[in-house]
């Protein structure tokens, strides 16, 4: 009885619904439904829509199909629910389709059971087509046909026909909705109406709703309709807009045609298609047209234009005629020239140029950019063999990296040879002679070896030191033969020969006193007696003129001169004059009666000049501009030359005025050196240069040389005309250097480095003290902080 | 070329030594070119005496000393095997060993040495027997030696008193048995008495002549002259005749100034020396004269070498300068080769210029031996060889020349160039390694004597005598 108010309520509601679906689905729907009803003609088409839906769809909509009736209650009464709601759009969806999938059911089932239906009655024509049926009489007097039991039999068996679920036939369930059953089956029994659960049963469904509940029932069994997993599956990816195709993958692995794998069988075995080898009877056909209308004339053969005519026609212009060749542009870069390949980098190498074990794996340890060569020689039998080029993209990206990283820029290469920059220098053995080896040794001094002079003759070698001694050595054998002891605290500081050949005097300098000596034991009576002469000649003349000035007051002269006593006189120390302050070089005046001392520290007596012959000292210079470094008269004129820290002044000592400032841009000026001709001055300096002045030139120095490592010490001229000079450094060596001045005016001095003379030691930091030269020899002593003196010839 | 197995040149033998004279010529030999030395020397020996016991013979081929195999000293030549090869033989020079040492004080600066064969000895009119050498030595300290061959010093003169002046000797020589002068750098040159019975040395005469230090004497016995080389650039000339020789010159006697004459009282001589001049002073160098020899053969011509780098030939009768020949070195120190006319100069410049001296000569420098490292400051004459020399050096070294040893320079006016056959080192330097500058071991004075060997006095004040082995 429930069924009953619900159906009639469904098909109250059932109109305006029916209704509103036609509207929606006009024309496909109707015309199917309609068509369908008409008849079969458009199986074929249906068939076709609806072998792309899946069964599952089928069911549902024959599902549907049932729910027309009873299934209008739910969306009645619970339209709110979100189930109801999708429910009701799937209701939509398949009441578009329904009755065209309803109608592919049935051509299906008609299908299906047709054919098998027909081959039964066909072979059972031929046998027993009677026996299948009995005919009786009904009760209402009707012939009855009575069917036999079906024997299935073996034959009958079709296992590969879908198992057809629904037993009544196409009938609508609505036909038996007032019976308890619905339907008949094949033997023409009544199919009852499946069970359906009780409230309580109803509820519980809906509590615990199992999965795939679609609280639908099925029309075709009338059993509920739950959903299979796999249905649900395909939903779940309807929704999703997904494929629904189980297993399908949209992302498969690309499988190449043409890849590394050997294919053991070709593309195609197609034998070889006939019109490969027949001639082509087109081509034939189309030859033996040409030739005929070759022999018709009809195709004349090609005949060269006459010269005239193509001369008329044709008038080239030569765009380039006058083109001349340019020069490339300037931003043109060749690139650069790759040596050609060796024999290792061939596929095939001989077997010398094949790296062994070691040398593989050398090369394989390596860092990529130390290896010496970017490929290991592989060999192969073939070149076919050879596989591809592994690092070509790797190769690629560099070169591109180069290409972006190191542009190529052309360098503005001078096309100078190099050699014709340098000055052209004479050859040093062209130069010869220059001292070039140690000849010998001055042993027997203790500490520092100061100073060293040779005397006039070149004979002997004086040298004075820290232990306070004044040394007089043989020159070729290096003989200590005379010595005196000047000073217990005080060095030596310089010792002078002086320069003339008629007597035989050394000045030396220790403390604040310079002592003139005249070693009478290595002299000759007569010249021990003109040298005594000379040394006496001034005494008392500083007694019979005292110096006084205007107002009477008796100034302190600024040296005084003394006998030194006994002991110094009976060893040859004749005279001691003694100045202010220490004296650190004494320079000789050519003549020999004069002399200059220079004390560093002191100040305004800094400088100061002696005169032998009336025993008398002078002070030039009132005030010293910067602390006097060394002091030298020019060779020939009355010129003096005064060396501070920074500078070099030349005064002229007959009108009393200064002549020219020297600026050799040194920080410190260890000493100078004029040479014999009176026009070039060489400066050594603490900041290691040997700076070459000429005086004609400019006040800067002509040339700058430094090649010593260290402060220089020392620099000399040789004074016996030969182009040599040399310096003497702390880094223990001295440099013999060709310094030749040519009287024209117009040429400039040659200087060409000789010689670095090594043998002193570096003692303290301090390495060759002094360098001087034999008169007429090229050969120089050196003295040493050592202890040493070294002739070098 | 086909790899002949034996290629034979043919030789003709000979020697300019007629000891070892081939008794009859044997004409062209053949030889096979892979033979050196050793075997030519077999082949002459075995021609020469056969059963003797050998002696080591020097080949020479066209001049040269043969010192690979025949085949590479012709190809290197030049020299078709085709050609008759010219081979001298010669006693081969033995290298000479270390014989003996005699210790000094101090620095020994010259050495002479009185034999039978010596030219001194020669002077003495044969006074000297053989075993009874004598060996002159002058040393730093002023004292003039005389050693006989053991070692024992015979006799040694007393300092002179010279005004409290160095007495340093720098050169020293016999000039006959009895007599022997000696020179350093106090500027005299002495004459010496040597008495071989008393053993003793006595100053005879004091010969003042130069201001600065004498740096060699020459003597000549049989015309009583004797030549002294100073750094005053002058050469003088003394008899060896005391009485010869005129009175001195007053300037230069120790007692002319004041302060040396005081000095010279206060060393209260005992007995004054007479003192004379010079028979001739010539001058003419330009710097120290470093050696003088005279001419060997002819005691009137004198040779002088000086620090101006010149070579002066001395007429000594005239007293004048015959002929300067120039060098690019100082030189200092001269020999004579008598039979080739050469002299030879140890150069400042380390090597050895030989010279022809006669006018006629062109080319100034004959032959450059090179080997020393340092000055060349001693040269003699081998007295068996007419082409050897001996040399003593600043380097340490005492080196052997034969001036047939030689090749052409390819340097241009430089004349042949030679190298040492042989060097001898310092006993005292013990093995080290030469230095140029030869410190402590710097050979001055170099003898070669016939009976004695050679003789070698220096810094490491020793007398150094080597000879050749079994000879």
């Amino acid at each position: 009885m429930a069924p009953n108010p619900r159906k009639r309520k469904a098909v109250t509601r059932d109109v305006p619904a029916a209704s509103n679906s036609e509207e929606e689905l006009a024309d496909g729907l109707l015309d199917g439904i309609l068509s369908h009803s008409e008849g079969e003609s458009d199986a074929d088409h249906e068939e076709d829509a609806e072998s792309d839906t899946s069964s599952v769809i089928e069911g549902l909509s024959d599902e549907d199909e049932e729910d027309e009736e009873d299934g209008a209650a739910f969306s009645d009464t619970d339209p709110k629910d979100g189930e109801g709601d999708i429910r009701e759009q799937m209701r939509k969806l398949t009441t578009r389709d329904a009755t065209v999938r309803l109608s592919g059911v049935d051509h299906a089932l008609d299908r299906d059971s047709r054919p098998l239906a027909d081959g039964e009655l066909d072979e059972q024509d031929d046998e027993s087509l009677q026996r299948n049926y009995t005919v009786t009489t009904d009760a209402n007097g009707n012939p009855r046909y009575l069917y036999r039991e079906i024997d299935p039999v073996y034959e009958s068996d079709d296992s590969d026909a879908p198992e057809t679920t629904n037993t009544i036939g196409n009938i609508p369930l609505t036909y038996y909705d007032e019976y308890p059953h619905i339907g008949y089956d094949i033997n023409g029994k009544k199919i009852q109406r499946p069970a359906k659960g009780e409230a309580l049963d109803a509820l519980l469904d809906q509590i615990d709703i199992p999965k795939g509940w679609t609280g639908l029932t099925d029309p075709a069994t009338g059993k509920p309709l739950n959903l299979s997993e796999e249905e649900l599956d395909v939903l779940k990816r309807l929704t999703r807009n997904e494929v629904v195709e189980d297993g399908y993958d949209p992302y498969p692995e690309m499988v190449h045609y043409f890849s590394g794998k050997l294919e053991v069988m070709p593309l195609s075995a197609a034998p070889e298609p006939k019109r490969r080898f027949v001639p082509s009877k087109h081509e034939a056909k189309r030859v033996m047209k040409i030739v005929k209308a070759i022999r018709e004339g009809r195709i004349q053969p090609y005949k060269p234009p006459s010269e005239e005519e193509e001369e008329e026609e044709r008038v080239y212009y030569d765009v380039w005629a006058d083109e001349k060749p340019r020069p490339e542009n300037s931003m043109h870069l060749a690139a650069p020239k790759l040596p050609p390949p060796g024999y290792d980098a061939s596929y095939h190498p001989p077997r010398e140029y094949l790296p062994d074990k070691n040398e593989e794996a050398a090369w394989l340890a390596a860092d990529e950019e130390d290896r010496e060569k970017d490929y290991l020689p592989k060999n192969y039998e073939a070149l076919r063999k050879v596989p591809g080029y592994e690092r070509f993209v790797k190769e690629r990206f560099e070169r591109s990296l180069d290409l972006y990283l190191a542009p190529r820029v052309r360098r503005n290469k001078l096309n100078i040879d190099p050699e014709s920059l340098l000055p052209k220098l004479p050859n040093p053995e062209d130069l010869k002679p220059f001292p070039t080896t140690c000849a010998a040794i001055f042993r027997g001094q203790e500490g520092r070896v100061r100073s060293v002079s040779f005397d006039p003759q070149g004979i002997f070698v004086a040298s004075g030191g820290d232990d306070g001694y004044v040394r007089i050595w043989e020159l070729l054998t290096g003989r200590q033969v005379w010595n005196v002891k000047l000073s217990d605290e005080d060095a030596v500081d310089a010792v002078k020969w002086r320069p003339t050949k008629d007597a035989s005097i050394l000045a030396a300098a220790a403390g604040e006193s310079v002592y003139l000596i005249v070693p009478y034991s290595i002299l000759s009576p007569d010249v021990e007696q003109a040298s005594r002469d000379i040394l006496d000649a001034g005494w008392g003349y500083a007694a019979s003129k005292p110096s006084t000035t205007t107002n009477g007051v008796t100034k302190e002269p600024p040296g005084k001169w003394a006998r030194p006593g006994g002991k110094f006189e009976s060893k040859g120390v004749l005279v001691q004059a003694t100045v202010r302050s220490m004296v650190k070089i004494i320079n000789w005046h050519r003549k020999g009666d004069y002399f200059a001392t220079v004390s560093p520290r002191g100040q305004s007596s800094a400088v100061a000049i002696h005169t032998l012959s009336k025993h008398l000292t002078q002070l030039p210079f009132r005030r010293l501009k910067g602390i006097a470094q060394t002091a030298q008269f020019h060779p020939s004129k009355a010129i003096f030359f005064v060396a501070t820290r920074n500078t070099i002044r030349s005064y002229d000592l007959a009108k009393q005025e200064l002549v020219k400032i020297l600026q050799p841009g040194a920080k410190w000026i260890s000493s100078i050196d004029v040479h014999p001709g009176g026009d070039n001055i060489i400066v050594g300096t603490y900041d290691k240069r040997l700076l070459w002045h000429d005086l004609d030139l400019s006040t800067k120095p002509y040339k700058t040389l430094r090649f010593h490592q260290e402060a220089i010490r020392a620099v000399r001229f040789h004074q016996g005309g030969l182009p040599l000079f040399a310096d003497a450094s702390d880094d223990g060596s001295l440099q013999i250097f060709h310094g030749k001045v040519v009287g024209d005016l117009m040429e400039n001095a040659t200087i060409v480095p000789l010689k670095v003379l090594k043998g002193h030691k570096v003692k303290s930091r301090l390495g060759v003290m002094d360098v001087d030269w034999h008169p007429r020899e090229p050969w120089c002593v050196s003295a040493g902080a050592d202890g040493t003196c070294r002739l070098w010839n | 070329m086909d790899p002949k197995p034996e290629v034979k040149v043919p030789v003709r033998l000979s020697t300019r030594d007629p000891s070892i004279q081939l008794a009859q010529e044997p004409g062209p030999l053949l030889v096979q070119t892979t033979l050196k030395r050793p075997q030519l020397s077999a082949l002459v020996n075995s021609l020469l005496r056969p059963d003797d016991k050998a002696i080591p013979f020097d080949i020479l081929i066209n001049g040269q000393f043969l010192r690979t195999t025949i085949d590479e000293f012709l190809t290197n030549n030049g020299i078709s095997a085709e050609t008759t090869l010219d081979v001298e033989y010669t006693r081969a020079l033995v290298p000479p060993l270390n014989v003996t040492s005699f210790e000094h004080d101090d620095w020994v600066s010259a050495v002479d040495v009185l034999s039978a064969s010596s030219a001194s000895g020669v002077w003495s009119g044969g006074n000297v027997q053989s075993r009874q050498e004598r060996i002159l030595s002058a040393s730093y300290d002023g004292l003039v030696r005389v050693w006989d061959m053991s070692g024992n010093v015979l006799a040694t003169s007393e300092a002179p008193n010279n005004g409290g002046r160095i007495t340093s000797l720098k050169s020293a020589k016999w000039i006959s048995d009895k007599k022997i002068v000696a020179a350093g750098m106090d500027n005299v040159v002495r004459m010496y008495k040597y008495d071989e019975d008393t053993r003793t040395i006595t100053p005879s005469v004091e010969l003042f002549s130069h201001r600065w230090g004498v740096e060699d004497v020459a003597v000549h016995g049989p015309s009583n002259r004797i030549l002294s080389a100073s750094a005053d650039t002058t050469i003088s000339v003394f008899s060896s005749n005391a009485k010869e020789n005129p009175s001195p010159p007053t300037e230069l006697l120790p007692s002319s100034n004041a302060a040396s004459n005081k000095r010279q009282k206060l060393s209260k001589p005992d007995k004054t020396v007479s003192a004379r001049g010079p028979l001739i002073k010539l001058s003419g160098h330009a710097s120290p004269v470093s050696s003088v020899v005279f001419k060997p053969d002819d005691a009137t011509v004198a040779y002088s070498a000086s620090h101006d780098h010149s070579l002066k030939t001395w007429d000594l009768p005239t007293s004048t300068c015959v002929d300067t020949r120039s060098t690019g070195h100082s030189l200092l120190s001269l020999g004579a080769l008598p039979k080739l006319n050469l002299l030879a100069t140890g150069t400042s410049a380390r090597h050895i210029t030989l010279i022809d001296p006669r006018a006629s000569a062109t080319q100034i420098s004959v032959m450059t031996l090179r080997g020393h490292k340092n000055a060349v400051v001693s040269l003699d004459v081998d007295p068996t060889s007419d082409y050897s020399l001996l040399s003593g050096s600043h380097d340490g070294t005492v080196q052997i020349w034969d001036v047939r040893s030689v090749r052409q320079s390819e340097v241009q006016g430089e004349g042949q160039v030679g190298e040492s056959m042989y060097t001898i080192y310092r006993d005292s330097a013990k093995g080290r390694p030469s230095h140029s500058h030869g410190e402590d071991v710097k050979v001055f004075g170099v003898r070669w004597d016939k009976e004695v060997g050679i003789v070698s006095v220096g810094e490491d004040k020793k007398v150094q005598i080597n000879r050749p082995v079994g000879s």
